[in-house]
């Protein structure tokens, strides 16, 4: 069935989407600034960090792993907005995708570049990153490949440069038409640059609707193994609540769910500052909204999983955690994330009269914060109560941590600015009529 | 010599029947390009480009994936650390890397043949690229001189805008 905005004129279509590459609006200007500023002082946090050590993070024996990890996983999740939800859309042909998942395949490249930085900022010594590279030390000392933290290395790399080329290919054809027809030089050679000579030939149509099949298909199969591999970096240790067999689809399902959040609200804040209100409709909202409502079950029933054999096993060093999370210290976090990612989006989305393009706005907000709150939970709380009682400890994060995690928003925030002004954030050629709908 | 005439049509139908036309009169695919602003579908056999993208891709990925095997091996032989006993090399500890290498090698000669079999970075087609009106559909017919008469007479015919 055609959604409303495949109805309007062509060349409605095209202005409506090609505007926002043209002339800066002052909110626009105010939204760069901002995150600038607070991306600026993450920069200045790290830059302390690396003068001074890791000594200026809350990080101690044995907590090695705090927000940052809590960011890392948080980012990588959130990377499952896109390209997972555009590959199952393509893949089964949704009509109502189109205005959805260039916005969504953005999400994913952001951020799991603002993901892939975290295990470099955690190194401490951060110009020694490429030690990680597959190449021999000194000694003729080789990476180990065994080790879950060179599986990340191997799942990020692969995932962004699959998400790269899943964002691009789509692209060329609408860079194809911007080359031809933007009024800045400079943008008319970029838009030629990064087109590579498109015609719109059929053997070009054919190639480019091959190779977006085959690379829905393939990035499916990546996004899954991506965070199921950073579920393992703690699965395949032995602490307590760690040590889980479903923590790889556990995290799956979390990362879908926090991902379609992101993309709720990404859409929500284009519609507004773009003006997108005729392409990004209630439809669009309410789809999404009631696939929202779905992950907030299945994330449900996980952690109700994962929590409830804990508790019924009752092994003292697997207890000792669960009595953090929901009993003592770190129970208002865990409460509150139940709140957030169960309760609101069950209310909110659940009950169809209250399901709108608001409730489903402030729904995803609740969700990306629970989520945000879930991965601290997961990790924290188990960190802080080893196996050996007499390593138990807390964490408190610095000033240096809260600057550079509101720092990675700030930058999301920034490169997503920055990308809606170059680029059409709509695939416009998608809209296209085909010759007899036209008459 | 040879020389390009391009037809414009605005009906789907009637292109098809030109296709057909020119087809049976001995023009090749090879010889056919269409030109639209948007992917046209035509029925099977009237335009078919064939394709081994999906063949590559699978190449691709067992070549990536069985390379990144075997330098795992190699390095974990070359330099052998302390296993505890457990296997020097072993699939359960390596094959996360395998599976994402393979798949890295699906992702990157999926791109390669795509830039490859659509033509772009490559400038072999040195034929004049018309420019396509929404809604409009442009063929491209690279004929002999001698046959450009016959050509153009079976696109108007069949209902091409015009002719150049």
């Amino acid at each position: 069935m055609a959604t409303a905005p495949e109805l309007l004129p062509y060349g409605r279509i095209r202005e409506d989407l090609f505007r926002p590459l043209s002339g800066v609006s002052g909110k626009y200007i105010l939204a760069t600034i901002i995150a600038f500023v607070v991306g600026a002082a993450g920069l200045v946090a790290w830059g302390f960090q690396l003068f001074r050590g890791m000594g200026v993070t809350g990080l101690h024996r044995p907590v090695f792993w705090g927000f940052y990890l809590v960011d890392f996983v948080f980012w990588i999740g959130i990377s499952h907005a896109g390209t997972l939800i555009s590959a199952i859309l393509r893949l089964t042909d949704a009509g109502w995708r189109k205005p959805v998942t260039r916005a969504a395949e953005a999400i994913t490249v952001f951020a799991l570049m603002i993901g892939a930085m975290f295990p470099i900022i955690h190194l401490g010594r951060a110009w020694r990153f490429y030690w990680l590279f597959p190449y021999p030390n000194s000694r003729l000392l080789w990476p180990n490949f065994r080790s879950p933290l060179l599986w990340d290395v191997t799942a990020i790399v692969t995932y962004l440069t699959g998400s790269v080329i899943y964002l691009y290919l789509p692209l060329i054809p609408d860079l194809a038409q911007l080359a031809e027809e933007h009024k800045t030089p400079w943008r008319r050679t970029l838009y030629r640059l990064l087109s590579l000579g498109w015609t719109g030939s059929d053997r070009q149509w054919h190639a480019l609707e091959r190779a977006m099949k085959l690379m829905a298909g393939i990035i499916l199969a990546v996004a899954v193994s991506v965070h199921t591999v950073v579920a393992w970096d703690f699965a395949m240790t032995i602490a307590p609540m760690w040590h889980s067999t479903i923590f790889g689809p556990y995290f799956v399902a979390g990362a879908i769910f926090s991902g379609i959040a992101a993309l709720l609200l990404v859409m929500s804040a284009l519609r507004k500052v773009l003006r997108l209100e005729l392409y990004l409709t209630r439809h669009h909202f309410n789809n999404l909204a009631k696939l929202l409502l779905m992950m907030s079950l299945l994330w449900f029933y996980f952690t109700m999983a994962e929590n409830l054999t804990v508790w019924y096993g009752n092994e003292p060093s697997e207890m000792a955690v669960f009595s953090a999370r929901t009993r003592s210290v770190y129970a208002p976090y865990f409460w509150t994330m139940v709140f957030l990612n169960f309760v609101v989006p069950l209310v909110l989305l659940g009950i169809r009269r209250l399901r709108g393009i608001g409730t489903a706005t402030i729904a995803s907000a609740c969700v990306v914060v629970g989520m945000w709150l879930e991965r601290y939970i997961i990790i924290v709380p188990t960190l802080t109560n080893p196996r050996m009682p007499a390593a138990a400890s807390s964490y408190a994060p610095t000033w240096v941590e809260l600057a550079i995690t509101a720092a990675t928003f700030a930058a999301m925030a920034m490169l997503y600015l920055i990308f809606s002004k170059l680029f059409p954030i709509i695939a416009v050629w998608e809209f296209k009529p085909h010759p007899q709908e036209e008459e | 010599m040879t020389l390009y005439l391009t037809g414009e049509f605005r009906d789907q139908e009637q292109l098809i029947a030109a296709i057909r036309s020119l087809r049976k009169s001995g023009v090749q695919p090879e010889a056919l390009d269409l030109f639209s602003a948007e992917p046209v579908e035509l029925p099977r056999g009237v335009l078919d480009r064939p394709s081994r993208m999906s063949l590559i891709s699978v190449l691709g990925a067992a070549v990536f994936g069985a390379v990144a095997t075997a330098f795992i091996q190699f390095t974990q032989y070359n330099y052998k650390l302390i296993t505890g006993g457990m296997p020097t090399f072993s699939f359960w500890a390596t094959g996360v890397i395998t599976y994402e290498m393979t798949m890295l090698g699906a992702i990157v000669s999926t791109f390669a043949w795509f830039l490859w079999e659509s033509g772009l970075m490559r400038r072999r087609d040195a034929g004049p690229v018309p420019r396509v009106q929404p809604g409009s559909m442009c063929l491209r017919v690279h004929c002999a001189a001698e046959l450009a008469g016959h050509t153009t007479d079976t696109m108007r015919r069949n209902g091409a805008v015009y002719v150049a």
